[in-house]
């Protein structure tokens, strides 16, 4: 387990694998009478329960929304859990635009996985083998899409796009600037992966069995960073499939443009994408979970921060 | 650029200070990556912005960019920005102390941290549509408060309303917040607690005196994060509102379809203005976060 978060703004998705860090604060009520401690649990309660209505509620809703079967003005309480119907859905896998644009939404999003392992593996080892005093910085920019966001980085697009037309044209352009806004996750999940190793030892110990740098990556490195790997490249999935700033402005086709611009002509249609997106991000997420737990190695970060 | 790095570790056998020296040539692919598609891009909206279409330098269109229509979208930008944040920092922040002190369920705060991980990165396009199907004026949630006989549009809600975006971008600043202030909360140490109490202090007392400013660095930085994080959101806005009331949407529409509007310089200024408020809002939380860290250790 790595020794997280203090310096490195790393938030843990899985509290459970510290658990160390759980029971300082519920031990801060202990010493309470019990009484005292029953009535102070009210309040906390209504937060969560308050707040559970509030995360569910939308998705309940877009659900109900998206496969109801009743005209909208006769929606309310006496038909609430009514008729249903698959229809928008079927509708929408049945649009050639659906099946273009996640086509290329899913190239996409491989492409810039695979651009951003070819990238940040390499750099992030070599920082910490070679240039441990460089770290700082490196983290410093891997936190810059932050400081620019997605709105103005096309705006900076736009003014480069006379002089590159033929790069800005193809819709793989789009592949760098998604590897861009996908850094501050990427970087943090690998450097993560990477500081729990003792990278130097096992480098050495490759080299003097006779490994190449080659085989060393190959056969030692990336299997032991494989939940690194594979948690920097769940995040940078959603990110590219999420993604609709630049998109939509560049005038790219993706899923998202596809979404938005389908939900305007069809609201049950845009409801259906809404549910399928929703649940393509939470089964990634959650995939992610499960197989980085597995390798019984602390899950990476979901956010930066 | 593997290619690159594994020949340059080739090199094993030089000189300590001459190896130093081609060690950085490992980074130049990473350099150059950011240069090319964050740095170049960034600096480009600046030169926009401060030189004009007849290669004239001027402060002209930074400046405009606070006249007429902008204006207002400077002014609820922020005050839209400000309202959310201090949702999220007083729900977010209530929602992680609930969940760091519940015992009973056990999975409950794994539940919270990992629904939050989630949560935060939901914004975009379904998440508007996700509170259009609740609050829109067609929505779920609008039909049955009418069939409780609360009328809900009649109130002056509205999704494209000051009060309608916080709500939706609370969806994705609450979780934020929690993820963010957990560690602090977990910083506070039962002694601590403890003390207070030997000294004659009540729970009162103790949230004034040592808990709030204990955390407070974490929450100011917080509401920060939370700011940047509501100013910059465009998606999920633009999906929700037809004008382009917020400072995000006036930027894309001066680059509506391809540039050619004549006022795109007043678009990059926008862009430029946005950068700053970020790099300010984004720095002062670094500081504050380091400032936090301070008990988390």
């Amino acid at each position: 387990m790595i020794p997280t978060s203090a310096d490195d703004q790393l938030v843990v998705l899985e509290e459970e694998l510290e658990p160390s860090s759980t029971p300082t604060v519920s031990g801060a009520l202990e010493p309470v009478g019990r009484q005292r401690r029953r009535t102070s649990r009210i309040g906390p309660t209504i937060v969560l329960v308050a707040c559970a209505l509030f995360f569910v509620l939308p998705m309940v809703a877009t659900a109900r929304f998206a496969l109801q079967n009743v005209p909208m003005v006769n929606l309310g309480w006496s038909t609430v859990f009514d008729r249903w119907t698959l229809r928008p859905i079927l509708d929408v896998l049945g649009e050639d635009q659906f099946r273009t644009t996640v086509v290329l939404s899913l190239k996409l999003a491989c492409l810039t996985v695979l651009f951003t392992q070819l990238l940040l593996l390499p750099t992030t080892l070599w920082v910490h083998l070679r240039l441990p005093k460089v770290r700082p910085l490196i983290e410093f920019l891997t936190v810059l899409p932050y400081v620019i966001p997605p709105i103005a980085l096309v705006a900076g697009i736009l003014v480069i796009k006379p002089s590159v037309p033929w790069f800005l044209n193809s819709d793989y352009s789009l592949i760098p600037f998604y590897a861009v806004l996908a850094l501050p996750f990427t970087y943090r999940a690998l450097d993560a992966g990477i500081g729990a190793l003792d990278v130097k030892t096992l480098v050495d110990a490759s080299r003097s069995l006779g490994a190449g740098w080659g085989t060393t990556l190959a056969r030692v490195m990336i299997p032991n960073l494989r939940s690194a790997i594979v948690a920097s490249s769940f995040l940078t999935a959603t990110v590219v499939l999420g993604e609709y700033t630049i998109a939509s402005v560049l005038l790219k086709e993706t899923f998202p443009t596809f979404m938005a611009q389908y939900g305007e002509g069809h609201g049950q249609g845009g409801m259906a994408l809404a549910l399928l997106a929703l649940l393509a991000t939470t089964a990634l997420l959650a995939l992610l979970t499960i197989l980085t737990r597995r390798r019984g190695v602390a899950a990476q970060s979901a956010t930066v921060f | 650029m593997t290619a690159a790095l594994i020949a340059e570790g080739a090199g094993d056998t030089v000189a300590p200070a001459a190896r130093r020296s081609w060690a950085w040539l490992g980074l130049l692919p990473f350099f150059g990556f950011i240069g090319l598609f964050l740095v170049v891009p960034a600096i480009s909206v600046f030169t926009k912005s401060l030189v004009d279409a007849d290669g004239n330098f001027g402060f002209d269109a930074l400046t405009n960019a606070f006249t007429g229509d902008n204006r207002d979208a400077f002014a609820f930008s922020i005050k839209l920005s400000a309202l959310s944040a201090l949702i999220g920092v007083v729900i977010g922040g209530l929602l992680a102390y609930a969940a760091a002190t519940a015992r009973r369920p056990k999975f409950l705060r794994s539940l919270v941290t990992a629904f939050s991980g989630v949560a935060a990165n939901l914004g975009g396009i379904p998440l508007a549509f996700m509170f259009v199907a609740l609050l829109g004026r067609q929505g779920l949630g609008t039909k049955l408060l009418d069939g409780l006989g609360y009328d809900l549009y009649g109130s002056g809600f509205q999704l494209d309303t000051i009060w309608g975006f916080a709500t939706v971008y609370s969806y994705f600043n609450i979780p934020l917040m929690v993820l963010i202030t957990l560690p602090a909360i977990d910083g506070l140490q039962t002694s601590w607690r403890e003390a207070c109490a030997n000294l004659g202090g009540t729970s009162l007392t103790y949230w004034r005196r040592v808990g709030l400013p204990v955390l407070a660095p974490s929450l100011l930085g917080g509401y920060l994060l939370l700011f940047a994080n509501s100013f910059s959101a465009f998606a999920t806005a633009s999906a929700m509102t037809q004008q382009s009331a917020i400072v995000p949407l006036r930027i894309q529409f001066y680059f509506r379809g391809d540039i050619s509007s004549g006022q795109e310089q007043l678009g990059f200024s926008l862009a430029a203005w946005m950068i700053i408020i970020m790099i300010v809002c984004m720095g002062i939380y670094w500081m504050l976060r380091k400032r936090a860290e301070r008990w988390q250790a």
